[in-house]
């Protein structure tokens, strides 16, 4: 078997409760695998510990047990090889547009002249339509304008991995829209393997080869891993037109409604165990399946 | 009309107003006016007295001192310019001693917990002590009179500097230092690029307050130690009973404070910055 690009083995995040005397797990036995080149989603509900995994995976935050191979090496701290951007931008309000993203630049590629790293920059910009508002400082750019540069600013450094926790999740449905192309549009250029935690399902189907469904916490699991199989470029108006998009929603639906909350329940009554996930679905080959009775619900 | 032209027509309005009440309510020293004779002078045989100056009579003294500002006739006798430059002097001189003191630390105790808890109770109590309180012990271990004074200064401007800088070094966002830390900066390059920056705001106000506080200060530590200074021409012109100076001083004493504060305002500017 081929290594992965990247690998999460048993991981488990805990902390001391606050009396100190037992331990509150937000999630455990969390597997999956990310290959190089491939756009990953993670779904579930608030506070099942979608932001905690991202930041161990970016290694802001370290698990508890289990192990994050990247490339085959363990992540123990942030490294310029992965790149994140965060939910709230986190843009430097005090520095230009344009020197965010050089200051990010400069810090990737040490030896690059100051002329090749502002060049760099713009080049990063203008692929997020910013070139006209490179010298504005973050307080006279709108939310989205915002969230462009932290856009820029991640591909600019050309991590190998590209962490994203919720983009677009502070910002109206029409701007979202439009990142949302702008993201398809340069996740084809590039190539660019990502992990991306999303409330927005449709986002999600948009956007990815693969789709982590997390249970309700605590002690949550990435209970499935929901296979999209659309093929790519994909574009938002005529997705919906493929077959498997509605199919996909569909289920993606039904696991955060009914299922996502029984699934603690189920592994207490024995009926799911932890070595089965996550189980891996395609949701147009069950329905087929279902259909054609080949196999029983 | 403008706001702002309104503003400026009712301020102006107010100061006539006060000239007016001033002119009403004060004497204006009728039997200095009278001609004496060589002798009267002689005897001090003016008013028999002193009465508090209307605003005339210290616009006229204003004009005459501010006409030639940095006289110096011997140690009793001083232009205004020259007291308020050696003021302004030692005012500096402790609170740049403070600013080189109190930033560094202040940064330690934002950035280490550790720091924060074990200096807490030291400078809590040393906080709330009155500045003119150290200037015995001042006097007796630095043994000069114009040091003393400024490490009055220095003391009660480290504080306001020091908590301001470790509050806004501690109230970073988190954010900013994740930035910093997925770009892999090390801890030096962090602190000033990310740290310093995001605390200069927070770090201004203290400096702005501390300004503040020195000027306060220096007229009452120059009260004490005399020879030079703002503090000393003032308690100096009281005992001679020369009250058109005494106002002439209170007024200097609040337009050169009202300099200083929009000094460090007009500073603070180039590193604000808006979220």
């Amino acid at each position: 078997m081929t290594d992965n690009f990247l690998k999460v083995k048993n991981i488990s995040k805990s902390y001391p409760s606050k009396d100190g005397k037992s331990f509150v797990t937000i999630y455990e036995n969390v597997n999956f695998s990310i290959e190089k080149g491939e756009f990953i989603c993670l779904i579930g509900h608030s506070g099942c510990g979608k932001s905690t995994i991202l930041n161990n995976l970016a290694g802001l935050d370290l698990v508890s047990g289990g192990s994050i191979k990247m490339l085959n090496e363990e992540v123990k701290k942030t490294s310029l090889d992965r790149g994140v951007i965060f939910q709230n931008h986190s843009i430097l309000p005090w520095l230009t547009v344009l020197k965010n993203v050089t200051m990010a630049i400069a810090c990737r590629f040490k030896d690059m002249s100051k002329a090749d790293i502002e060049s760099r920059a713009i080049y990063f910009l203008k692929m997020v339509n910013l070139e006209d508002h490179i010298y504005k400082k973050p307080s006279e750019l709108s939310g989205g304008m915002k969230q462009r540069v932290g856009i820029a600013r991640a591909f600019a450094i050309e991590p190998s991995l590209l962490l994203m926790d919720e983009p677009f999740g502070a910002l109206d449905a029409l701007t979202r829209g439009k990142l949302q192309d702008k993201l398809v549009e340069i996740c084809d250029k590039t190539k660019q393997t990502t992990f991306m935690i999303t409330h927005d399902i449709d986002e999600a189907i948009l956007l990815s080869d693969k789709i982590l469904l997390m249970s309700d916490g605590p002690e949550a699991r990435v209970a499935e891993m929901v296979i999209v199989d659309i093929p790519k470029p994909r574009n938002r108006a005529e997705i919906v037109n493929h077959p498997a998009y509605y199919v996909v929603r569909n289920y993606l639906v039904d696991f955060l409604v009914n299922q996502s909350s029984k699934i603690s329940k189920k592994l207490k009554e024995g009926t799911l165990s932890d070595s089965d996930f996550p189980i891996e679905v395609d949701p147009l080959k069950l329905k087929y399946d279902l259909e054609n009775n080949i196999i029983n619900p | 009309m403008s706001e702002t032209k309104k503003s400026i027509l009712l301020s102006i309005g107010l100061l006539f107003v006060f000239i007016i009440i001033g002119e009403l309510i004060t004497g204006d020293g009728a039997r200095n006016k009278q001609n004496m004779t060589e002798y009267e002078k002689l005897m001090g045989m003016g008013e028999t007295q002193a009465h508090v100056p209307g605003p005339i009579e210290v616009f006229k003294l204003a004009v005459k001192e501010l006409s030639n500002p940095f006289y110096d006739n011997g140690p009793n006798d001083k232009g205004i310019g020259t007291q308020l430059f050696f003021s302004i002097l030692r005012v500096m001189a402790g609170y740049f001693l403070s600013v080189i003191i109190a930033i560094p630390i202040g940064f330690l105790i934002g950035m280490s917990p550790l720091f924060y808890k074990a200096l807490q109770p030291y400078i809590q109590i040393l906080k709330p002590i009155s500045p003119l309180a150290w200037m015995p012990l001042a006097l007796f271990v630095i043994k000069d009179s114009i040091m003393s004074s400024i490490f009055v200064i220095f003391i009660c401007s480290i504080w306001p500097m020091l908590i301001n800088t470790a509050f806004g070094v501690m109230s970073v966002k988190k954010d900013f230092l994740n930035v910093g830390k997925t770009l892999e900066m090390s801890n030096v390059k962090m602190a000033f690029t990310i740290i310093l920056p995001a605390a200069l705001p927070t770090i201004f106000t203290g400096l702005r307050i501390s300004m503040g506080i020195s000027w306060l200060v220096i007229v009452a530590a120059e009260m004490l130690v005399g020879g030079t200074g703002i503090g000393y021409y003032v308690w100096n012109e009281w005992n001679n009973l020369d009250l058109a100076s005494v106002v002439f001083s209170i007024l200097m004493i609040g337009i050169v404070g009202m300099f200083l504060d929009s000094m460090i305002s007009f500073i603070s500017k180039y590193f604000n910055y808006q979220e």
